[in-house]
């Protein structure tokens, strides 16, 4: 019997898993029975381009930059990313109201605004739908042993580059097959200093000992 | 067949396994993602008949006040023969909008969304948008984690909006519920929200025993003695 080494297997296994998890998003509940979530599975090339995309709109928003970091580290071990999308308008007829729209006729009606995110106006079931399929291939992940998170800025970075089309609203799973669960702690993209000094900025009554106090360089005053 | 005391135990003992059932869905459903980790969701168990037949009832008169919620009756007709039902609610979506500018709600700003005028509570509105369909989006994984559960133990689900368009309507939820989905089950031999034929709403098991079993039966029974 050939023997196979343990690099191979876990990256069969993983492979193998991806194919299992989008099986199980395909097939999960949908409202309606409407089953027009598109479903890809993209490599580490295309991660690694959403990583630096992502990694670029620091300044707009930190946490698309933390991702962003996070893929490229991310693509150093076994890893897959599966990318669900749909359209925004509804086939529904619910007349629910959620999306602002009395009819779903009139969302339907409504004018496109474009962005690099998403495409609004949607219909709130058929993005109820899309992260319902969402839900099911995390699960399936979890169940297989894999570490697993869902992110909604590395799936809207896909969108922006076009790396998944014909939709206007998509959502990412991340699995990894890494010797350590990677979504356990992210500390070691922050310094302790720049740590301590968000912190602070952020939430600067902390340490504060007394309401109305004012802070002044460590000092209280009154 | 007469009810056995062994036959009424087993009664008994299949409406606590969906009692108990009830509570390991929501463990499941309450343990699934939310977007940026921030909690908005709550679920709430209704497992007395009582409880399920007013939601029913509401469900039914909802289904005169848009013509496109006509299907409200079919679905109340299944959650009738509901063991427990689990609603799902979003808090969040309506007063507190993610801010994060994803334009899933068709305003390239958050601050816009604010600043948009809700739809009226007319009787023919279920949710009273626009919401934060981002985090609206947060009932998906609660309800995929209710029914990947109920799939692991082998319980009977079906998943209906109307139900949570009705309890929001009876105000059973936190007030700052802003949308809401519901999860029945159903520990039965044969489950109640599968092979819905045409006409459920009105022709059901239930409408069967009234009208062949409660009326004719008695009738029959009359003449022929």
């Amino acid at each position: 019997m050939a023997i196979r080494e343990m690099n191979d297997l876990v990256q069969s296994g993983l492979d193998r898993s991806i194919e299992l998890m989008t099986l199980a998003a395909h097939n999960s509940f949908r409202f309606k029975n409407r089953n027009t979530v598109k479903i890809i599975s993209v490599g580490n090339e295309e991660i690694a381009s959403i990583g630096e995309f992502c990694y670029s709109l620091g300044d707009m928003s930190p946490l698309a930059a933390r991702d962003g970091r996070f893929a490229m580290e991310l693509i150093k071990e076994p890893c897959g990313f599966i990318l669900l999308g749909d359209k925004r308008k509804s086939d529904f007829n619910y007349n629910c109201g959620a999306c602002g729209y009395k009819t779903c006729a009139e969302l339907n009606k409504a004018e496109v605004v474009e962005s690099l995110t998403a495409w609004g106006p949607s219909c709130q079931f058929k993005n109820i739908n899309i992260h319902i399929a969402a839900n099911a291939a995390a699960s399936t992940a979890w169940k297989m042993g894999l570490y697993c998170r869902v992110f909604s800025t590395l799936g809207m970075a896909a969108f922006a580059l076009k790396i998944i089309e014909e939709v206007d609203l998509v959502v990412g799973v991340v699995v990894s097959a890494a010797k350590n669960d990677p979504f356990f702690d992210r500390h070691k993209y922050w310094t302790k200093e720049h740590w301590d000094e968000t912190f602070q900025k952020e939430f600067p009554t902390f340490t504060r000992g007394f309401i109305g106090a004012v802070e002044d360089e460590g000092t209280f005053k009154i | 067949m007469s009810i056995e005391k062994s036959m009424k135990q087993f009664e008994q003992d299949r409406l606590e396994a969906a009692r108990i059932a009830s509570r390991l869905l929501l463990a499941s459903g309450t343990t699934t993602p939310r977007v940026g980790g921030v909690g908005e969701c709550t679920i709430h168990i209704i497992d007395d008949p009582c409880g399920i037949e007013d939601l029913c009832q509401n469900m039914e008169s909802m289904s005169c006040e848009n013509k496109a919620w006509d299907f409200f009756k079919r679905d109340a007709a299944m959650l009738r023969d509901a063991d427990a039902v689990l609603v799902v609610t979003s808090l969040r979506c309506v007063t507190d909008p993610a801010d994060i500018n994803c334009n899933m709600c068709g305003k390239m700003t958050c601050e816009s969304l604010r600043e948009t005028e809700k739809l009226p509570g007319d009787a023919d509105v279920a949710f009273k948008g626009p919401l934060c369909v981002f985090r609206a989006n947060n009932i998906s994984y609660a309800v995929d984690g209710i029914i990947s559960q109920a799939r692991n133990l082998g319980i009977d689900y079906g998943v209906f909006w109307s139900v949570g368009a009705a309890a929001m309507r009876m105000k059973i939820l936190p007030h700052v519920t802003g949308f809401a989905l519901a999860v029945a089950i159903s520990i039965t031999e044969k489950s109640p929200f599968r092979d819905i034929p045409l006409k459920y709403g009105e022709i059901n098991e239930r409408s069967m025993n009234d009208r062949i079993i409660k009326r004719l039966w008695p009738q029959f029974r009359s003449i022929y003695s």
